[in-house]
C-alpha cells in the first residue's frame, strides 16, 4: 500500500472518527477540524513506529501536518 | 502534661497521631468539628497505601467497602477518552494496583477513630484560638475556646494540621497566595451517573477537559450509587458568569461531549458546595516548637489527587523529626528543618507536573502516549514525589514547551496558556 493510503486510512479510522466520509491527500486536516491536538500527537506515534523514522519536538509545525500530502512530504524527507 | 498538641483530627492530623502513638509520645488530636463531617478531596493516589499499611489502617480500608480506583481517565471536549492503569508501574513496597474514592466523612471519621485506638487523645467540637509563644518565640501549647471559655493547653510541641482553615499560617501572617493558580470549584453528589462507555474505566477518575483556560471537571465514585462531580475553573471566569449555580454547572458540563454523556440522566442528591481561594504556600513549615503539616501546610491545584497522599506523607516524615526533636529534647526550628525540605522538595514536584500540565495541555497527552514517557508520568500520577531528586519528564516537558514557545508555527503555538515555567514564584517558596 502507498504511504498516502496507508496514512489516510489510519487518520480516517483512528482520529476523523465519521467527522468526514472520505480524506483526500490535500484536504486540510486542520481547519477542517479532522485532526485536533490529540490526534497529531497520536499520529506523531503512528508516524515513528510505521515509517520507523523520529518526529522531533521541532517538526510538529503546521507545514507537515496540514494535508496527507504534507505529511508524505515529511516522512520521506526523514528516512 | 501532653507532649504534642495536634490542632485538626482530619487526614494529617490523624496520622500524626497514629505515628507519635507508635513512637511513645503522648498526643493530644483538638478537632473543631464533630466527625462525620462532610469534606472534598474525594479521589486519592496509590502511594497513600503505604502510609495506610505503616499506621495498621489498610484493613479497614480494605473492609469499608470503598470503590477502588485502578486509573485514572482523560477525557477532550470532543469526546475522546485516554487512560492509564495504575498496575502498568509495579510501585515498590506497594501489594495492591488500586487506591480508592473515598467519601471523606467516612474516611476521616475512621480515621481519627484508628487514632484514638493506637493512644491518641481526641477532643471534638473546640475551636483552637490560637497557638501559645514563649518569650523566647518558642510555640508551648495552645488557647481553646470550649463551652464558651478560653483555656490554655501546654505541650512541648505543636502540630498545625489545621488543613485550609490554616491557624498558624494565618497568626503568623506567612501565608502567601499563589500568583498563577486561583481556581473555584463547584461540586455535588449525583446519583444515576453514567461512568462510562468503557466497563473498564467505569471506577476509574475521570477527568474532563473544558474549552475554557484551566478548566476541568472531576468525576468520582463516591458509592455504587453515588458519583462526585465538580467542575473547575478560574476564579474571574466564575466570577463573571450570569446565573445560578445550576445554570453554572450546566453551563460547562454541555461543553464536554463525555460528561454531559455521563450526567445525561444524573440527579443532584446534595446542595452545590464551593472551594475557592485555591493554591497557597506558608513561607516556612517549621518554626521553633511547630511543624505545619497537609493543607496546613501548603495547598496544590488537586487535579492529581495529590492532598490526602501530601496531607500522609507529611505526617509521616514531621513524625520522624519530632522523634529526633524528643530523644534530643532539642525542639528548635533547626532540628525540625529536614521535615521541611523533604516536604517542599516532594510538593515541588507535584506542584511543577501541575504548572508544565496547564501551561500546555495536549503535550499531558502527548507524554502519555509516549513510550518513553509513559510510565515516568504514571509515577508521579501514582504519588511517587518524595526523595525523588530530578524527575527527567519534568525537564523534558519542559523543554518541550519552551520549543513551542519559541515556534509560531508550532502546531501547540496558540494553544499555550498565559502560565509562567521560568521560575517557580518566589512568594509560594518556603524559605528558611
Amino acid at each position: 500500500m502507498d504511504t498516502n493510503q496507508v496514512l489516510i486510512n489510519y487518520v480516517q479510522t483512528e482520529l476523523a472518527k465519521g467527522r468526514k466520509s472520505e480524506i483526500k491527500p490535500d484536504d486540510d486536516l486542520l481547519s477542517e477540524g479532522i485532526l485536533d491536538s490529540l490526534g497529531i500527537l497520536q499520529l506523531v506515534s503512528f508516524l515513528e513506529e510505521t515509517f520507523d523514522i523520529e518526529v522531533d519536538d521541532e517538526d510538529v509545525v503546521l507545514e507537515n501536518f496540514m494535508t496527507i500530502s504534507a505529511i508524505n512530504d515529511f516522512i520521506q524527507s526523514k528516512k | 502534661m501532653t507532649d504534642v498538641i495536634i490542632i485538626g483530627g482530619g487526614p494529617a492530623g490523624s496520622a500524626m497521631g497514629c505515628y507519635l502513638s507508635k513512637m511513645g509520645i503522648k498526643n493530644l488530636i483538638l478537632e473543631k468539628e464533630m466527625h462525620p463531617r462532610a469534606h472534598v478531596g474525594e479521589s486519592m493516589v496509590t502511594s497513600t497505601t503505604r502510609i495506610f499499611e505503616e499506621i495498621g489502617f489498610l484493613p479497614f480500608m480494605e473492609k469499608a467497602g470503598f470503590p477502588k480506583k485502578y486509573g485514572a481517565s482523560w477525557h477532550e471536549p470532543g469526546g475522546k477518552e485516554f487512560y492509564i492503569n495504575f498496575d502498568e508501574f509495579q510501585q515498590p513496597g506497594i501489594n495492591q494496583p488500586y487506591t480508592y474514592h473515598v467519601d471523606r466523612s467516612k474516611l476521616d471519621l475512621h480515621l481519627l477513630k484508628h487514632a484514638q485506638e493506637l493512644g491518641s487523645e481526641v477532643v471534638q467540637g473546640v475551636n483552637v484560638q490560637k497557638v501559645l509563644f514563649n518569650d523566647a518565640q518558642q510555640a508551648v501549647g495552645v488557647q481553646v475556646k470550649f463551652a464558651g471559655q478560653l483555656i490554655d493547653i501546654p505541650a512541648k510541641m505543636v502540630v498545625d494540621a489545621s488543613g485550609r482553615g490554616t491557624v498558624l499560617g494565618r497568626q503568623l501572617n506567612i501565608k502567601q497566595s499563589d500568583p498563577i493558580f486561583n481556581q473555584y470549584a463547584v461540586h455535588a453528589w449525583f446519583k444515576n451517573v453514567q461512568r462510562s462507555q468503557n466497563d473498564h474505566t467505569k471506577d476509574f477518575i475521570h477527568i474532563y477537559f473544558l474549552p475554557v483556560k484551566r478548566g476541568w471537571a472531576w468525576q468520582i465514585p463516591i458509592t455504587d450509587e453515588i458519583t462526585s462531580v465538580g467542575i473547575v475553573v478560574e476564579r474571574e471566569v466564575f466570577r463573571t458568569f450570569k446565573g445560578n449555580f445550576e445554570e453554572y454547572f450546566n453551563h460547562y458540563v454541555k461543553s464536554n461531549l463525555g460528561l454531559s454523556d455521563a450526567l445525561k440522566d444524573a440527579v443532584r442528591v446534595n446542595e452545590f458546595k464551593t472551594e475557592g481561594d485555591y493554591s497557597y504556600s506558608q513561607k516556612s513549615f517549621v518554626g521553633d516548637g511547630y511543624v505545619m503539616i497537609g493543607d496546613a501546610a501548603r495547598f496544590v491545584d488537586p487535579i492529581f489527587s495529590s492532598g490526602v497522599s501530601i496531607a500522609l506523607y507529611s505526617a509521616k516524615y514531621a513524625s520522624e523529626v519530632i522523634k529526633t526533636a524528643f530523644e534530643k529534647n532539642d525542639f528548635s526550628k533547626e532540628i525540625l528543618m529536614p521535615y521541611q525540605e523533604t516536604l517542599k522538595s516532594g510538593a515541588d514536584i507535584w506542584y511543577e507536573f501541575i504548572r508544565l500540565y496547564y501551561k500546555l495541555l495536549p503535550l499531558f497527552t502527548h507524554f502519555i502516549q509516549s513510550k518513553k514517557y509513559r510510565v515516568q508520568i504514571l509515577r508521579l500520577l501514582q504519588g511517587e514525589v518524595f526523595n525523588r531528586g530530578e524527575v527527567e519528564v519534568l525537564e523534558a516537558m519542559r523543554n518541550y514547551i519552551q520549543k513551542v514557545e519559541k515556534m509560531e508555527n508550532h502546531i501547540f503555538h496558540n494553544q499555550l496558556s498565559n502560565i509562567p515555567i521560568d521560575e517557580i514564584p518566589e512568594t509560594i517558596l518556603a524559605q528558611d
